[in-house]
């Protein structure tokens, strides 16, 4: 496979998996959030660690769509 | 949706092994012959025995067309991971990886053909291999940065430590679902869907198409597998930005 080829298809790759990426983070924090919410604190605390959870997903998700704005290789 | 007929099932099931009708049985006897399983031992015997019997015993300095093609596959293979790791992390992590680059790949074309399934298309092999992946991620970190790795986690700066660590984290376990489920997905999409076709109209070849995006597919995945656990071993190797 040539040179460039290759670096196309590691590209596409890379690529390819930001919206993956920013779906999985934003469940995660939900997730998480969810389980403190109804697992530890059993109800108490309802909405709120599922909200700031819900949060920090989203954040999580915009710093990994930040990372690749800032690659040095491209 | 369970795929129309397993050679390997069937036969199992004539020799009296409860075989189950869902995905995953009950019991351990039950857990143990489920297709994923029995498919992916029929794998391990194919990756051990093929090579074993295409390449012979001795390798020969002018190699001859069977040592040929594995060494065209493994060479490709060292030398894709030396390009992103370095020659000393490429001959460490090159067995691990290169066992999932074959595996994987086999297991995904193999569904293709009437009879069998590919293993992939379960949950639990691609988790599995995919917690793998994620716990040897830790352990590199650890070993080439010692307690320095926490470094990885805590962002450029002091003051935004209590904002980035949980997101660090919640994008490293964003890591796992997405390795894990896009594999997963993909596998699964191509074996229903050819199910779906051969029930429908497989006598006018109605699933043909879906063969050919089949090994495409298969292809595409094992590399992407490959591909990204490389970026994230050597992400854990290098030095905290």
């Amino acid at each position: 496979m040539p040179e460039n080829r290759k670096e196309i298809m590691k590209l596409l790759a890379d690529f390819g998996t930001i919206g993956m990426a920013v779906a999985f983070s934003i469940f995660i924090g939900v997730g998480i959030g969810y389980f403190l919410d109804n697992k530890v604190f059993g109800g108490r605390t309802r909405p709120w660690f599922t909200l700031i959870f819900l949060g920090v997903g989203v954040a999580a998700a915009f710093k990994n769509l930040y990372m690749m704005t800032k690659r040095k290789d491209l | 949706m369970e795929h129309p007929i397993l050679f390997v099932s069937l036969l199992l099931e004539k020799l009296g092994l409860p075989v189950p009708h869902g995905l995953v049985g009950h019991t351990l006897l039950e857990k143990l012959v489920s297709p994923h399983m029995t498919y992916t031992w029929l794998l391990m015997l194919f990756l051990i025995i093929v090579p074993k019997l295409t390449m012979g015993s001795k390798l020969t300095l002018v190699p001859s067309k069977s040592q040929n093609f594995w060494e065209v596959i493994i060479g490709g293979l060292e030398e894709f991971m030396t390009e992103n790791m370095g020659k000393d992390g490429a001959r460490m992590m090159f067995p691990m990886i290169a066992t999932f680059a074959l595996y994987i790949l086999v297991a995904n074309l193999v569904g293709l053909m009437p009879g069998f399934m590919s293993p992939t298309s379960n949950l639990n092999i691609t988790l599995g291999c995919t917690l793998i992946v994620f716990v040897t991620t830790h352990i590199l970190g650890l070993k080439y940065h010692g307690l320095g790795y926490v470094k990885h986690f805590l962002g450029p700066m002091p003051w935004l430590i209590p904002l980035m660590l949980p997101i660090e984290i919640v994008s490293h376990l964003a890591r796992i679902l997405s390795l894990s489920i896009r594999l997963f997905g993909n596998i699964m999409a191509k074996e229903v869907l050819l199910a779906i076709l051969f029930m429908l109209a497989g006598a006018y070849f109605a699933p043909l198409p879906i063969l050919v995006l089949g090994v495409l597919v298969s292809v595409v995945q094992a590399g992407v597998f490959v591909l990204l656990s490389v970026i994230y071993f050597s992400g854990a190797m290098e030095h905290a930005h």
